[in-house]
């Protein structure tokens, strides 16, 4: 039903083609699942299906493609808007108007579409989505899933074939992601929608892709990338990144390749069965430093117009010690970072830099000792180089004549060495946020706090802020990392902390509250309850302990 | 083409025209002009002047939006509006001087990037909107659209001046702006743009003073007393805008000077790659 | 709920009446029926309009008497005199000057009240509606801009805090700066995202086009016969006739371009609002008023709608036939229409209230 025939496609003003003949088929009905890193050409191959590559884009197109028996390239995006429905990634910017009702109807209005069928239409597809108690809402109401919900009703409103998706959930938080996966699931078999989606995050979608499609980089010799195409365990076999449970499983050789926790179990109670268990983390972390402490928290106290976000929240981080924040939406850990710095004055409660306390002092003065990274880092790129981006900040703090760290030798660590003169939004999502780092940390704060730095990123590029982040701790930073992402915390967390409704409800070694936890606990952990592993190499080095052991 | 060109160039002439003759008639009406709608002693001329005014705004929004307009203008011009009506509230919110509006300055610096194409639409779409928002409409908006679709009109056509005048514009490639001496060739769009700004925003008060005016000296029996020749008719217009917004009007274009002068630079620079990197397609503006 | 379109056939109607009346006995007779419908029909009274009728007036009435008192000298009774070397204020001070000028901004309250209810009753997004086939792009870029509102307001927000985390203080104009530029690069590469979506859901147009030539010939001849028109009415006393039919051509000839412009736009609507007979009665209601005002009746002496101070102050002429016509425009509260409490304007006081809140914590940071 879809078919590329070595399809070429440059980029107007690059020499190099993003997509190299690519030859792929889909039939009808599939779950097909694009993965691959950032930049390797995954969003430019969905939108050669509906056309937008190369009528919106430009650039040089060769090759062939046929989607349900017409030719994107020829008939450009107006009239594949019909056969191929497609969903952005940002909820924020796909919608003109301000209602969900009008909002569907937009595109049908457009397409003068006589008022009856709209109404039909609107109505059929509100229930695909289980939108019809959203229907009149302003969508600025909504949350972020819901929004992409009603961006897929929005493209299925022309009944189409097809549902391409662009990463529809990495600007999401874990449920609402959630939702959206089980809502395309559903359209998938109950429907038999073909759906296309791009994803980092495989571990969720795994287990219902009936294709896995994976785009290589090109390799460092210059070679063309790989792309790999098949059912999923096979794809999987051949790729790098792939999540813990995949991993742990290549690893051990466990064969079929499981992909959900469920499939898992078996292969890992067989692993573990005979052998006596010691609770032990292998991975060994610097002793935190507990006498003295870096950041402390003391009955914090925060309320939204009368509604409470913060209640005597107290909480302490050590030099080179990495606290993780977790909890549901809402459940005040942005609104404590924000307090921390100073952007929300608390109602009541102390907060105390290296002893000094700092509530009501101005937030620019806390921010010397604090190097805070918000989680849009693009609103704070203005300036017109990366190296001009630091030197603002110095001016700022006025520290211009002596910089607490060389700007070129922080460019170094933060892996922006070559960068120093590009256009900061020229650069990728990953790099980015590198260069908003390194404008918080330029005045070389003792204390880091993150808000999901690991927000639609790939595997590589979190391999990259691990690494960073390990270097600064064994420094002597000190850092509070709010996240979703149970995996990352797994890996660089010494303690974690859990918020819900403002108040701290579990505070502890990463081991223990991950491992035991049912909502926060790494596939690693599900796999193997009781023994405290978290990570792929703490099993690995656990299980091989106690085979070597008896 | 240049069959198109000529009709294009009448169409701009003569709607520039009517909003020309709608600001200096006063000066000129005999002393007795019956009213169209045959009402005694002209009490309509104004209202007849603004519907003329709004007329020649649709005609020029009619040649300029073309046949269609691509979803990528419509999507930037729809951004662009709602800043800067967000910039409306604040002069709302925020007590500035005089007549002071800070509307004036992008509508100006997306013509000169975008065109004059552009520049018109913009200007046109955010005094709507900004009318629309803070409830604003009234008989007074067709020569505030007028107005603000002329400005980002000309701004267009200053930017193409410029690019011939001085080898050097904002469209040469980046490595022009880190080139030594690319500094002062950027001072010089600013320079004009600064003039520009000053220019409309004395030129605004006076049009809608204009508008105002008829309104307030009420019917032309009493305007024009017998005898009465065209400079006593200047001098009641000069004593009539110095008395209600001269003081305005100065501290609109000098705020608007202020504006170009210290967020020019940056702005157009930060406009201008993004330019480069999305807007490739744009078709020629007029 | 009354349509949009009535809406806008009142406030016309209350402009061009109030323009013909310079009565003032008609004049206040039309600011109260204003006052009463605005009071009857605005539902939110939080909703902003950029003056309360009421401060026009204290600002409008006086000025303009004054104006007109200091520049006119003509009128019988002179209460003071000022010397005559004055360029231009030089001679007597009357009080029928005054008097005129007070009427004169009297009709401008006037009219100022009819538009200000208009902005409170009718829902933006109405308005927007409004526009017509040939304008529908300029509706979908005001659309945009309404939905963006809220996220741009948003933006500046987040972008303040961010610089400030940065160690940025906003003293003067300059550090403005940094606030705008992000707001406005990451507003633009939104409006590319918008333009993407838009383009996959199959809106027309990916690139420009330009009208068709007879269209644009068209469009240039009414301009023509438009500004022609104008000219000789202006200035050729003689021609006057010629040049209203030609203006009327003119227009005419716009508003067939602009109907030839929407008929190559296939566009339908959603949602379709049923006329009703509300609408139907405020519909007459103007149309009595417009009438009366403008055609001339037996029975209805329409002089009395012009009064003049000159040369002396006499009692003004009330035609009770031409007063009852005005309370025509009354029939928007008679059917007791409420206005839609309007999301929109509210995001404007949302709006203001961030940039209160900003301000706040401009002075609580320093």
């Amino acid at each position: 039903m879809i078919h590329f025939g070595r399809l070429t496609y440059t980029y107007p003003g690059s020499h190099h083609p993003v997509l190299a003949g690519v030859t792929l088929h889909i039939d009808e009905g599939e779950f097909v699942l694009v993965a691959g890193p950032s930049g390797v050409g995954k969003s430019t191959l969905l939108r050669c299906l509906n056309g937008l590559v190369p009528h919106f884009t430009g650039g040089k197109l060769s090759g062939s493609v046929s989607v349900a028996g017409r030719d994107p390239v020829a008939e450009g995006p107006h009239t594949l808007s019909r056969v191929v429905g497609f969903v952005f990634q940002d909820p924020e910017s796909q919608f003109v108007m301000d209602r969900v009702e009008d909002e569907i109807a937009f595109a049908l209005e457009n397409a003068a579409i006589p008022p009856t069928e709209m109404r039909a239409r609107v109505e059929e597809v509100l229930d695909l989505l289980d939108l019809v108690p959203l229907r009149d809402r302003a969508l600025d109401t909504l949350s972020g899933g819901e929004k992409q919900r009603v961006a897929i009703a929005t493209a299925l409103a022309f009944r189409p074939r097809i549902l391409v998706l662009d990463e529809p959930t990495s600007q999401l938080d874990p449920q609402s992601a959630e939702d959206v996966l089980q809502a395309l699931v559903r359209l998938n078999n109950e429907v038999g929608l073909t759906v296309v989606l791009a994803e980092h995050r495989l571990e969720r979608v795994l287990p219902h892709a009936d294709r896995l499609i994976h785009l290589a980089p090109p390799s460092v010799e210059g070679g063309r990338g790989e792309v790999l195409d098949g059912p999923p365990r096979h794809v999987l076999h051949r790729m790098d990144l792939i999540p813990p449970l995949v991993a742990l499983g290549k690893e051990l050789g466990w064969e079929p390749l499981p992909l959900t926790v469920k499939e898992g179990r078996t292969f890992a109670e067989e692993a573990v069965s005979g052998l006596r268990v010691q609770v032990s983390r292998s991975n060994l972390r610097p002793e935190a430093l507990k006498s003295e402490t870096a950041l402390r928290v003391r009955e914090l106290s925060f309320a939204y117009d009368g509604v409470p976000a913060l209640r005597d929240v107290t909480l302490t981080v050590s030099p080179g010690e990495l606290v993780a924040l977790m909890g549901r939406n809402g459940s005040g850990k942005t609104t404590m970072l924000r307090c921390i710095v100073g952007l929300l004055r608390p109602e009541q409660g102390q907060i105390t830099l290296a002893g000094e306390p700092v509530v009501g002092w101005e937030t620019a003065d806390i921010c010397r000792r604090i190097g805070y990274l918000s989680q849009e880092p693009d609103d704070l790129l203005f300036a017109d180089t990366v190296a001009e981006e630091m030197a603002v900040t110095l001016r700022n703090h006025g520290l211009t004549g002596s910089p607490p760290i060389a700007p070129d030798d922080l460019l170094e660590r933060l892996g922006l060495g070559g960068l120093a003169v590009s256009y900061p939004r020229d650069l990728s999502v990953g790099e980015r946020q590198r260069v908003a780092l390194g404008a918080v940390t330029i005045t070389r704060p003792k204390i880091l706090l993150l808000d999901e730095p690991t927000r639609g990123m790939d595997y590589p590029a979190k391999r990259e802020l691990v690494r960073m982040l390990r270097k600064w701790q064994a420094e002597g930073t000190a850092t509070l990392l709010v996240t979703h992402d149970v995996e990352l915390t797994a890996q660089i967390a010494d303690r974690v902390v859990v918020l819900s409704q403002g108040e701290i409800i579990a505070d502890g070694s990463a081991t223990d509250v991950l491992a035991t936890s049912s909502f926060f606990a790494p596939q690693v952990a599900r796999l193997f309850p009781g023994t405290g592993w978290l990570t792929v190499e703490d099993a690995l080095a656990g299980l091989s302990a106690l085979s070597c052991g008896g | 083409m240049s069959v198109r060109r000529v009709i294009s160039g009448f169409i701009y002439a003569l709607s520039g025209a009517i909003g020309v003759l709608a600001f200096i008639y006063p000066f000129f009406t005999p002393a007795s002009s019956a009213a169209p709608l045959g009402l005694a002693h002209g009490q309509d001329a104004p209202l007849m002047t603004a519907a003329l005014v709004g007329l020649s705004v649709v005609a020029l929004l009619l040649e300029l939006q073309g046949q269609t307009i691509s979803a990528k203008t419509v999507a930037m011009l729809g951004v662009l509006v709602a800043i800067t009506s967000v910039l409306r509230f604040i002069e709302v919110a925020v007590p500035m001087p005089g007549g002071f509006s800070p509307i004036f300055a992008p509508i100006i610096l997306a013509g000169y990037v975008f065109g004059s194409r552009f520049g018109f639409l913009m200007g046109v779409f955010t005094l709507v909107t900004s009318a629309l928002i803070t409830g604003g409409v009234g008989p007074w908006l067709p020569y505030q659209m007028f107005t603000a679709g002329w400005a980002g009109l000309t701004a267009g056509w200053l930017s193409r001046i410029m690019h011939h005048v001085s080898r050097f514009t904002f469209n040469a490639p980046v490595a022009a702006y880190q080139a030594p001496g690319s500094q002062r060739r950027l001072t010089l769009d600013i320079v004009f743009l600064c003039l520009f700004g000053f220019a409309w925003g004395l030129l605004y008060g006076v049009i809608i003073n204009v508008y105002f005016w008829p309104f307030a000296m009420g019917p032309s029996a009493q305007t024009w007393m017998p005898g009465v020749g065209l400079s006593e008719t200047l001098s009641r217009y000069g004593v009539f805008y110095v008395a209600t917004s001269l003081a305005w009007d100065v501290t609109r274009a000098v705020g608007n000077v202020a504006l170009i002068l210290l967020l020019g630079a940056p702005t157009l620079r930060a406009l201008n790659r993004f330019r480069r990197r999305f807007y490739f397609e744009v078709s020629a503006s007029a | 709920m009354l349509d949009a379109r009535v809406w806008v056939l009142w406030a016309l109607t209350t402009l061009l009446t109030a323009s013909s009346a310079r009565n003032p006995l008609y004049a206040a007779v039309l600011l109260a029926v204003a006052t009463v419908v605005g009071t009857v029909c605005a539902a939110d009274r939080a909703q902003r309009v950029p003056l309360s009728p009421l401060r026009f007036a204290a600002l409008a009435i006086p000025l303009s008497a004054l104006f007109n008192g200091l520049t006119a000298h003509i009128g019988d009774t002179v209460i003071l005199r000022l010397p005559d070397w004055l360029p231009l204020l030089g001679g007597p001070v009357t009080l029928e000057a005054l008097a005129f000028g007070a009427i004169n901004g009297l009709t401008l309250t006037v009219i100022f009240s009819g538009f200000a209810v208009f902005n409170q009753v009718t829902p933006v997004r109405d308005l927007i509606k409004l526009t017509p086939r040939a304008f529908h792009e300029a509706g979908v870029v005001l659309s945009i801009a309404l939905t963006f509102i809220p996220q741009t307001t948003r933006s500046l927000k987040r972008i303040r805090e961010a610089q400030a985390v940065r160690g940025h203080r906003v003293r003067g104009v300059r550090d403005w700066l940094p606030i705008f530029v992000p707001l406005l690069v990451s507003g633009l590469e939104r409006s590319m995202a918008l333009a993407e979506a838009m383009v996959a859901r199959g809106y027309g147009a990916v690139a420009d086009q330009e009208q068709p030539l007879c269209r644009q010939g068209l469009l240039a001849l009414g301009l023509s016969a438009l500004f022609g028109g104008w000219l000789a009415w202006l200035f050729l006393p003689s021609w006057r006739g010629i040049g209203l039919g030609a203006m009327i051509a003119g227009a005419g000839l716009i508003a067939v371009v602009v109907w030839l412009a929407g008929r190559g736009i296939s566009h339908t609507t959603y949602r379709r609002r049923r006329w009703t007979a509300r609408d139907t009665l405020v519909v007459l209601g103007c149309g009595l008023t417009l009438g009366v005002t403008l055609v001339p009746l037996p029975l209805v002496n329409r002089s009395t709608l012009y009064y003049s101070t000159y040369p002396s102050l006499t009692r003004p002429a009330f035609d009770p036939f031409v007063g009852l016509a005005m309370l025509g425009l009354l029939v928007p509260a008679a059917v007791n229409a409420e206005g839609q409490a309007d999301s929109t304007r509210s995001i404007q006081s949302e709006a203001i209230g961030g940039a209160d809140e900003r301000l706040g914590q401009e002075t609580e940071d320093g």
